[in-house]
């Protein structure tokens, strides 16, 4: 198992508060896309910064273990999980533009995180280069300011630099919520072959099912901090066992649906 | 009453310059009853006593007429703080309207506006109201108007950002959408909306005009001897600094405290009229 | 579609300094209880034809007729009047009510500055006593919320419930066309399919006519009898939702529809992905826009801009290859794009 999540609590306040993420088990093999899906408020973008060893930053408090190839990742030093992060495990979130500095060049972020884990200049800038290339991005847009850019480009920017860092696990928190449908499309074809060709390990956090639905293996659907649903996304999707998941799938829009005329859908006004 | 209490606890930067700036206030209202020598106010001299060192009979000493400074600092409660009110008032009075309409219309009326108000920002604001104050006849309220004509466009340009900026957002663009007059849209949305960052640049502002308006009494253009005015008191002391230190030393921590008293309300102000702000736990 | 149009658009152009964010966009929409669809992604100036129809900007050419009467025209009296027939519910539902007023008093002024209350009262206090308090009351009942959040700011309600306020908003000056820009965007998908549910109550009590904006094709069937699909600043295609989501005439609403994730398996479509990403509107290409990504592109696309033309019964497409995509093209095997190369990089 690539990346092993268990009973992991995240909260606020002390020991006695309610979590806000408490997830019993979670496993993202290598070559693999795991789903989480959820309304806001559901806990997932803090599992998401827990897994990342950041949720300490937020002023929460994490207990439990969170594995990468056998190694555990909570209570690891600050140095230790800097080295881990971004290296080993990269992210990439909903509003790429945040990600970005808009007073720095899109390609000195790159160069900057290849330097700082330890490459050398000359090496960088080839491996940015080679990693623009496989997003299918010209890499003299490295040159360019992050306003430049549009969302989709930007997303594509921030999954190279995971290339280009040889990442082993990518943790993406709703990468494309802001993007066009083409683009989105796009982006989740990248991922999808992130997942065949590198053999990546993929956990993947959105609120649309259809998109959970179309890309990812395994489906863990989270509710009020919890995962109350999960399994292989064909049977969770086809044969719901909680309320939760059958009022979400009844909630998704299909482009098949019925007229205006025709009778409402799922859940009443 | 105990909500009251609550929300002092709450805001301990409102709590603290309100409740200096209700002490000053205090001061100014009672200073008859207070001062030990309510004449040395005006235009007593004792010349026999001057130049004393601070004592149990005068408190903060006696100054270069040998007029007691305490007294005199109690009743310049009255002046300088009244002073710098009356002046930013009449700033906003005229820099927020103006600034509101040239930022929520745009176009020839705010090219005109701000080009008025660069004519005024183009002059140091003291040499400014030097020329105001030296064609008027020398007194406190010619020193108020002076000012506050030099003052007003800072506020104007300050607030025309804001209200541009408000002007373009999405709920002002429903009202228009609404049908709901323009004068209805500044006067609600722009103007509430707009407000804020000149409130804490006002109380910032508050010491800025007490020492504007010293160093014009201290050329003569403003207050007048024997008036009790702090800044004036500051710049007659001046030549004794170093030896008779007790005549520049009370008047200024008076500038000073009044000044720190108004800005600790402006940023508690700020922080309590956003109704956004997050409840810490 | 019964008797004449209640709104019509003709060749609607707009420009923002040399930037043309509408060029010459037809559409009509019928009387109420009625729904157009216009689909775009960004760049597509779909949002600037909702703002130009409520004259929010400036129109550089074409007309806009309501109910036969000129909108763009017009001023003072009859221009509010227009703001009370055909209004508008915003993108950005969390920046379009005032951070400052409670719901109750933002849905009062806009009853008061019509004159819809019986009299004037305190424009303070959450709701009003009186006549105003009762209709932001029953608005806010209409729009399936709490009479209560009338006492409320709009930070403290979610997502979802400030869609509805806004939604409330407009419905308080009893429009007969509405506007509405992405209602769904921001919104988690409980929450949307309860605004959409919402539209459709208030579109069959109120007989409401609607120009539903958006990029998501899948929630326009439900809504909408016609679509418009654009495609920088140009209408690519249009004609009756179904028909035109069942057999699209133009390649780009092909890619669109491909584009769309779906639940069921069963009901995903071979992806087209589209290369590269939307043109800026300053500098659109030479012949028809969207001939540098279109998988069917032939030499005619780059030199000439193909003109809408009917291409069946109330379809009309531009494209030069219309006829054949609705007959069945396709592009050929839904090439992958990026297959292989990653694999460069393996270690």
């Amino acid at each position: 198992m690539k990346l092993e999540i268990r009973d992991l609590q995240v909260r606020f306040g002390g020991p006695a508060a309610r979590p806000v993420a408490s997830v019993a088990g979670l496993t993202v093999d290598a070559g693999e896309i795991v789903g989480l899906a959820g309304e806001s408020g559901s806990g997932k973008s803090m599992t998401i910064l827990a897994v990342l060893g950041l949720a300490g930053t937020a002023g929460a408090t994490v207990t439990g273990s969170v594995k990468l190839d056998g190694q555990e990742l909570t209570g690891l030093s600050g140095a230790a999980l800097r080295a881990i992060r971004g290296r080993r495990i990269a992210a990439i979130f909903q509003s790429p533009s945040l990600a970005f500095n808009p007073v720095f060049r899109v390609g000195e972020l790159v160069s900057r995180t290849l330097r700082l884990h330890g490459l050398p200049a000359g090496e960088a800038r080839e491996r940015a280069d080679a990693a623009m290339r496989s997003v299918l991005l010209p890499p003299d847009l490295l040159r360019r300011y992050p306003a430049q850019l549009s969302g989709g480009q930007l997303q594509r920017v921030a999954i190279a630099l995971a290339l280009a860092l040889r990442a082993e696990v990518l943790l993406a928190d709703e990468p494309t919520s802001a993007l066009d449908v083409t683009v989105q499309a796009e982006v989740l074809e990248l991922l999808r072959e992130l997942r065949d060709a590198r053999g990546m390990a993929i956990l993947f956090v959105s609120h649309d099912l259809a998109v959970i639905a179309e890309l990812c293996d395994r489906v863990a659907i989270m509710r009020s901090g919890e995962v109350v649903e999960q399994g292989l996304t064909g049977q969770v999707l086809a044969a719901p066992r909680h309320a939760y998941t059958r009022e979400l799938l009844a909630a998704v829009p299909r482009l098949d649906g019925p007229g205006p005329g025709g009778p409402g859908p799922g859940p009443g006004g | 009453m105990r909500r009251f209490a609550r929300f002092l606890r709450a805001n301990p930067l409102i709590a603290t310059g309100g409740a200096i700036s209700l002490l000053i206030l205090l001061v100014a209202l009672a200073a008859p009853l207070l001062a030990p020598y309510p004449a040395d106010a005006g235009s007593a001299t004792h010349p026999e006593i001057a130049l004393q060192a601070p004592s149990l009979q005068h408190l903060f000493g006696t100054d270069q007429v040998g007029r007691d400074v305490f007294s005199r600092v109690l009743y310049g409660a009255r002046v300088s703080p009244l002073v710098a009110l009356v002046v930013l008032l009449l700033a906003c009075a005229v820099g927020i309207p103006l600034g509101v309409i040239a930022g929520y219309f745009g176009g020839a009326g705010d090219e005109a506006i701000m080009r008025i108000t660069d004519v005024f920002l183009a002059f140091p604001s003291l040499l400014l109201a030097l020329a105001f104050a030296a064609v008027l006849p020398p007194s406190l309220t010619s020193l108020t108007i002076a000012i506050a004509i030099t003052w007003w466009p800072w506020y104007t340009r300050l607030i025309r950002g804001q209200a541009a900026s408000v002007a373009g957002r999405p709920y002002v663009e429903a009202c228009r959408a609404l049908g709901i007059p323009s004068w209805r849209i500044l006067l609600r949305h722009v103007l509430p909306n707009s407000v804020t960052p000149l409130i804490v640049q006002v109380s910032l502002d508050f010491g800025g005009v007490i020492l504007t308006a010293s160093a014009l009494s201290f050329l003569g253009l403003g207050a007048q001897d024997p008036t009790p005015d702090w800044g004036l008191m500051v710049a007659e002391g001046e030549n004794y600094f170093t030896t008779q230190w007790w005549l520049v030393t009370f008047p200024g921590l008076a500038i000073l405290l009044t000044a720190m008293a108004f800005t600790l309300l402006g940023d508690g102000l700020r922080d309590v009229l956003d109704p956004r702000r997050v409840v810490l736990r | 579609m019964p008797g004449e149009a209640m709104l019509a658009v003709r060749d609607l152009r707009v420009t923002f300094g040399p930037v043309r964010a509408v060029d010459g966009v037809s559409l009509e929409i019928g009387r109420g209880p009625f729904g157009v669809a216009l689909v775009g992604e960004s760049g597509s100036g779909k949002t600037t034809v909702g703002r130009a129809i409520l004259r929010l900007v400036p129109a550089a050419g074409g007309t806009i007729r309501f109910e036969g009467q000129d909108v763009l025209g017009l001023r003072g009296r009859p221009l509010r009047e227009y703001r009370r027939a055909a209004q508008m519910v915003f993108q950005d539902a969390d920046n379009s009510l005032d951070p400052r007023m409670r719901i109750g008093a933002t849905l009062g002024e806009v009853l008061r500055a019509h004159g819809l209350a019986a009299h004037g009262l305190a424009a303070h206090g959450p709701a009003g006593r009186g006549a105003v308090g009762d209709r932001v009351a029953a608005l806010l009942r209409e729009a399936a919320l709490d009479p209560e959040l009338a006492s409320r700011y709009p930070h403290q309600l979610s997502g979802g419930q400030r869609q509805r306020v806004a939604i409330a908003r407009a419905l308080a000056v009893s429009p007969r066309l509405l506007v509405l820009d992405e209602p769904t965007s921001a919104l988690d998908v409980t929450a949307q399919a309860r605004i959409l549910a919402l539209v459709r109550r208030l579109r069959e009590e109120r007989q409401l006519a609607y120009l539903l904006i958006t990029h998501n094709l899948a929630i326009i069937p439900e809504l909408c009898e016609q679509a418009v699909v654009l495609y920088l600043g140009r209408v690519a295609e249009t004609g009756p939702t179904a028909g035109l989501l069942a057999r699209p005439a133009h390649p780009y609403t092909l890619a669109l529809r491909s584009a769309v994730p779906e639940v069921d398996a069963a009901a995903r479509r071979s992806r087209i992905i589209l290369s590269g990403d939307t043109p800026h509107a300053a500098a659109p290409p030479p012949g028809c826009p969207f001939h540098p990504r279109c998988p069917l592109a032939v030499d005619a696309c780059r030199t000439t801009v193909p003109e809408l033309r009917a291409v069946a019964p109330g379809r009309q497409a531009a494209c030069h290859r219309a006829g054949e995509v609705l007959a069945g093209l396709r592009p050929p095997g839904a090439a992958p794009q990026f297959r292989g190369q990653l694999a460069d990089e393996l270690p």
